[in-house]
């Protein structure tokens, strides 16, 4: 659990001490115990292979074929392992894994190869369909009230597809009929029905699909009736239309990055290149003689089954996709059970750097680099380093480390709840998402030290946002601009609603779990869990007190106040952001106090004072190493990184606490870049 | 909110329009297999989140007599075909200290005390279904299947320094694998179809047969030179992969062949939560139907699960609200939540008990439904007089319609021995305290 192994001193940790919350403060987070005996050098650490991540998966799919379909979100979700979903020891295959693998290599390698097809029409009468309200007429759906006509729909392939449906309204009330046209639940458009029965109207719209069963569903949005006047809005549907894939009748482009050379023409030696070129890229390292063979073994089956020339191909596409080469990053010890410290080879290093930066394999750049010897080199690692973080694939960094370092991630599966927070909806946690997504690529690729994330004046908001902060400034329309902030409202990162909202219960704010955030993910001092049974505060039907209020009074109990006296404080300081991260000033009837006082009779009050007590104590820039460490290499500080990560510390800090040095710091460290063999397995019996 | 968004399941399965060209039964499954094995006898568990609220749930008399408590109400048609058995205990899943979620999921199913770690050197034991499994594969395509509602959303460690793997997985392997659940009922649909395309001819069935069975023997060599080239605990995690190829190579080799197998459309994706629910449940019962498995492990949410119940007019996360600390209202939210769940655990029991299996006997006869959550209470997070219900008498293995309360709490793991025993499974001990089976009298 924590990560305070060696450091000490500081202010929250010894005031978490003093307080009588120790936990497992002392405890190193891996289980393995100092070096082992027989480790020849400063011990790098050894990195469990790595089966790639859903994450990893998507982007390798995507960087090597040029697809824009993401099997793997349809994997079991990784498990997480001391915060990441990067976790080498941790990451697992089962069966069902495995065949999920085996099905998208087919899926994969098929829409790769795939000639250009004609596009396909289906056009369904409504009245054969059933909709959810309202009953079929001679000629269509009549929807009497809101509800919608459903269509299942099974496309041939992945691409776009227009999709048209014929409408009309009996129109009444102050408005026009709405639609909403919508494919696999999500939302197409909305639409105003001008139409009559007398000239009904034709709504078209385009969409990018993926194959396989899809409800098309054309929904009615505003019923409309007035029992004086009898006025009576309905809508009817006549037909629903989807036609596609639009436009594959061009060169499928996918293919083309397959096919470098013409079989017709080039023969064998071409379908060689062919299969050993696709390989070397999937598999990030050149493949022997035999390698090669084995795979071609695969058009030899084809040719012997009088399959075609591309059938063989595709089959030996889905090989090398199945292959554990690809589904893993192999890193090889010349003799496994040697504790012998070596460097990685320089296409392990290649992946190892790729993997970190981008999520995923390394370019065509980066392949050659590791061939031409040059990765042992300081200076090209660095350079190599710069050039991908400018890369848009370095994003990853952002979803993925900073997802899961903030939590913004969680936003996607946290469903607030409707009647505490009617105003949220996915497009308000979304543009949450956005915020704090492009508040730390300012930091990822600018000048600013970490220390400035927590006292920033300036944020991104688009229109929806900025309503939900209440300032003013941000232009209308979809489109996210940098503001700067004039107000204590906001500013920083503890005042941004992403993870004020995730770290929240449904229905209210949790200052526990705030408090929780901010010492385990800003300064590794996450304390022990509370004993069984003494967790959680009741919601109240009628409310006596200020949520803070009832803490208090439950927090009299003094196997609680241990802990609490640090860590709700700190959450305290941030009452003046409701559930979904609303400024607000008072907490149902009650006046909001956001004062904190800390065991050790240190105060401060609001979001801002707590940002400075942050940002001075040392352990919130040894968490980001510690952090983005366990990250980079996807296994947890152990006590013999010790010195390691203390230099990328010193080193960090001494740099301005730029996150890109520390980047550059953990790829240039020994961890990184050496392994060794093990005796024993990891967290061994 | 929107209501645009939520997909009728009803108007999906029940819809004329739907363009998807169904096959006729005998074209899709192939027959056999049945002689040997008349009566096939299956084993599901379903498994609730953050305990129940025991003061709705016990009924108050024991015996046949019975009379169904307010929770348990959803179940009055299949009640002749149920066991209510009140004070079965699982000890082992205590914890070290706080993490009763995370000690109660993993345990659920193992009946064993789980190595408190975030990471490396996770260690459970196998699950009851998965040693039930061991036996009943040999029969189906498919040797078992984990589904469930949630995925992995949970960041950090997900209970007091408990791996997420012992959160999110009730099914485990072995001692260090657990099986992760597919969410996804798009998923469960092909695992249980196959990819299956209605207008393959058998030339292109065979083919396809052919070119799959010779990547899978492929990758599997690969995977042979490769391994020992690599470390202990690499060799660990090439271990499961060459497990997965080789069961997912016998799979190629079996066909579905269930006495009453009809298939439905590949299912839309965008369903509300509580229509995705009942489409699951309508999976299992397919996949019970079609004889393609006859183990399945299902999670109706993961441990802790802090799910907004806002559907059935709730407000507040389940997890919040097991804490009830002993607020009325919060018994009152507790009480409907859990009467939903057993309404799900119901729904599913009716549609087994309506399908006639090849013994003349009901599906739900022939199977052993178990029902419980990861603690008793989700205030107190005790482990013992688990809420536990078992339908089906796994083709008349004991009798049901009754209430049972045992005196001296039991362990649950006597319950898992008996059940074993039912499906051809014995074992001499199970778990940390598995001793013997249990009477179901």
């Amino acid at each position: 659990m924590a990560h305070a192994r060696w450091i000490t001193g500081s202010t929250l940790t010894l005031v978490l001490a003093a307080a009588g919350c120790v936990g497992n403060l002392s405890d190193a987070p891996g289980a393995s115990s100092g070096t082992p005996p027989g480790v020849v050098g400063p011990d790098p650490g050894r990195v469990t292979m790595h089966r790639l991540n859903r994450a990893e998966y998507n982007s390798t799919v995507r960087d090597l074929l040029g697809t824009k379909l993401r099997p793997a979100d349809d994997f079991p979700a990784d498990d997480y392992g001391y915060g990441f979903d990067n976790v080498s020891d941790v990451l697992s295959i089962s069966p069902l894994q495995l065949e999920l693998y085996e099905r998208a290599a087919e899926t994969l390698a098929e829409e790769a190869m795939l000639q250009p097809t004609a596009s396909l029409t289906t056009k369904v009468e409504a009245e054969t369909l059933k909709g959810t309200v309202g009953n079929a007429t001679d000629d269509g759906w009549l929807l009497f009230s809101n509800g919608d006509v459903p269509l299942t729909a099974n496309l041939p392939s992945g691409g776009k597809y227009t999709i048209s449906t014929r409408v009309w309204a009996a129109q009444a009330g102050p408005d026009l009929a709405k639609i909403e046209i919508s494919a696999g639940g999500v939302s197409l458009g909305t639409f105003d029905v001008k139409g009559t029965t007398d000239s009904p109207q034709v709504v078209t719209v385009d969409a990018q699909l993926g194959a396989g069963s899809k409800v098309v569903m054309v929904s009615f949005l505003n019923d409309y009736f007035d029992k004086v006047t009898m006025a009576d809005r309905n809508l009817y549907v006549d037909w629903i239309e989807v036609k596609g894939p639009v436009g594959t009748t061009e060169a499928n482009p996918l293919r083309a990055r397959i096919m470098v050379c013409d079989p017709a023409t080039g023969g064998d030696t071409c379908v060689r290149t062919i299969v050993q070129t696709f390989a070397e890229r999937a598999w990030r390292r050149p493949l022997a003689t035999s390698e090669v063979d084995d795979l071609l073994a695969f058009v030899a089956l084809a040719k012997a089954d009088k399959d075609t020339l591309d059938a063989g191909i595709t089959l030996s596409l889905r090989a090398i996709l199945t292959s554990p080469h690809f589904i893993f990053r192999v890193e090889k010890d010349l003799v496994p059970t040697s504790l012998m410290v070596h460097p990685l080879n320089p296409y392990e290093l290649a992946s190892r750097l790729s993997y970190f930066v981008w999520s995923s394999m390394p370019d065509a750049e980066l392949l050659q680099a590791a061939k031409d010897g040059k990765l042992s080199d300081d200076t090209e690692l660095e350079a190599q380093v710069v050039r991908m973080l400018a890369d848009p694939r370095a994003d990853a960094l952002i979803d993925n480390f900073a997802g899961e370092w903030l939590y913004t991630r969680a936003l996607a599966d946290h469903l607030p709840d409707y009647n505490a927070f009617p105003g949220f909806d996915p497009a308000l946690g979304n543009a949450m998402r956005e915020e704090s997504r492009r508040f730390f690529s300012e930091f990822l690729h600018g000048e600013r030290g970490i220390g400035d994330m927590l006292s920033s004046d300036f944020t991104f908001v688009n229109d929806r946002l900025a309503d939900h902060y209440g300032i003013d400034g941000a232009a209308p329309g979809a489109d996210f601009i940098r503001v700067d902030l004039n107000t204590d409202q906001r500013g920083g990162l503890l005042t941004q609603a992403a993870w004020l909202t995730v770290t929240s219960y449904p229905a209210r704010t949790s200052p526990v779990k705030r408090g929780k955030w901010i010492l385990s993910q800003l300064l590794c001092s996450e304390p022990p869990a509370p004993p069984p049974g003494v967790e959680g505060l009741n919601p109240e039907p009628v409310q006596t007190g200020s949520l803070r209020q009832r803490m208090e009074a439950h927090r009299a109990d003094p196997k609680c106040a241990g802990c609490h006296s640090t860590m709700d404080p700190l959450g305290f300081s941030l009452e003046n952001y409701d559930g979904i991260g609303a400024f607000r000033t008072m907490d149902g009837k009650f006046p909001v106090d956001a004062a904190g006082e800390l065991p050790d009779g240190t105060k401060f009050v609001g979001a801002q004072e707590m940002a400075k007590l942050i940002q001075a104590d040392p352990r919130y820039g040894s968490c980001v190493t510690d952090k983005l460490f366990t990250y980079a290499l996807g296994r947890a500080p152990e006590k013999t990184d010790k010195l390691f990560i203390e230099h990328i510390e010193g080193e960090f800090g001494a740099h301005g606490s730029k996150l890109k040095e520390l980047i550059r710091l953990i790829v240039l460290s020994e961890p990184f870049r050496m392994r060794r063999g093990e005796t024993e397995p990891k967290g061994g019996q | 909110m929107k209501p645009g968004l939520n997909v009728s399941r009803r108007a999906f399965l029940g819809g004329a329009g739907v363009l998807l060209a169904l096959p006729a039964l005998d074209s899709l499954i192939g027959r056999g297999a049945l002689a040997e094995d008349t009566v096939a006898r299956r084993i599901l568990t379903f498994y609730v989140p953050n305990g129940i609220h025991m003061a709705k749930w016990t009924p108050d008399l024991t015996g046949a007599a019975y009379k169904l408590s307010p929770i348990l109400s959803p179940l009055a048609k299949v009640q002749k075909k149920l066991l209510v058995l009140t004070n079965l205990d699982n000890q082992p899943a205590r914890p070290d200290g706080p993490g009763d979620h995370a000690g109660g999921t993993s345990g659920f199913l193992t009946c064993r005390h789980v190595v408190k770690t975030e990471g490396a050197g996770i260690k459970n034991g196998i699950s009851m279904d998965q040693v039930a499994a061991g036996k009943l594969k040999a029969s189906t395509r498919i040797a078992s299947l984990q589904l469930g509602m949630d995925g992995g959303s949970s960041i950090g460690d997900c209970d007091s320094g408990y791996s997420c793997a012992y959160a999110r997985n009730i099914s485990w392997a072995s001692e260090t694998q657990p099986l992760p659940k597919t969410v996804s009922p798009q998923v469960v649909f092909d695992l249980l179809f196959d990819g299956f395309d209605p207008e393959a001819t058998a030339a292109d069935k065979a083919r396809r047969l052919k070119y799959r069975t010779s990547i899978l023997d492929y990758t599997l060599e690969d995977a042979k030179r490769l391994h020992p080239k690599l470390g202990v605990s690499d060799q660990h995690k090439l271990d499961e992969y060459m497990t997965g190829v080789f069961e997912l190579e016998e799979r190629l080799h079996k066909t579905n062949a269930g006495a009453a197998c009809s298939t439905i459309p590949r299912p839309p994706e965008g369903l509300a939560y509580p229509e995705k629910v009942k489409l699951m449940l309508d999976l299992m019962v397919l996949a019970f139907q079609c004889d393609a498995t006859r183990v399945i492990s299902f999670m109706m949410g993961n441990a802790g699960s802090g799910r907004s119940y806002d559907f059935l007019g709730i407000t507040g996360g389940h997890h919040e609200i097991s804490h009830h600390q002993g607020m009325q209202d919060n018994f009152d939210k507790l009480e409907k939540i859990d009467m939903w769940e057993v309404e799900q655990y119901a729904y599913l029991l009716e549609k087994m008990d309506a399908v006639i299996d090849v013994n003349g006997k009901t599906l739900l006869d022939n199977s052993a439904v178990y029902f419980s959550s990861e603690l008793e209470d989700g205030n107190a997070h005790r482990h013992t007089n688990l809420p536990v219900l078992l339908a089906g008498s796994c083709g008349g293995s004991w009798a049901t319609g009754q209430h049972i309360a045992y005196p001296d709490g039991p362990p649950l793991a006597n319950l898992f021995m008996t059940m074993l025993n039912a499906v051809g499974a014995p074992v001499s001990s199970f778990g940390d305290e598995g001793t013997g089976m249990l009477k179901l009298a």
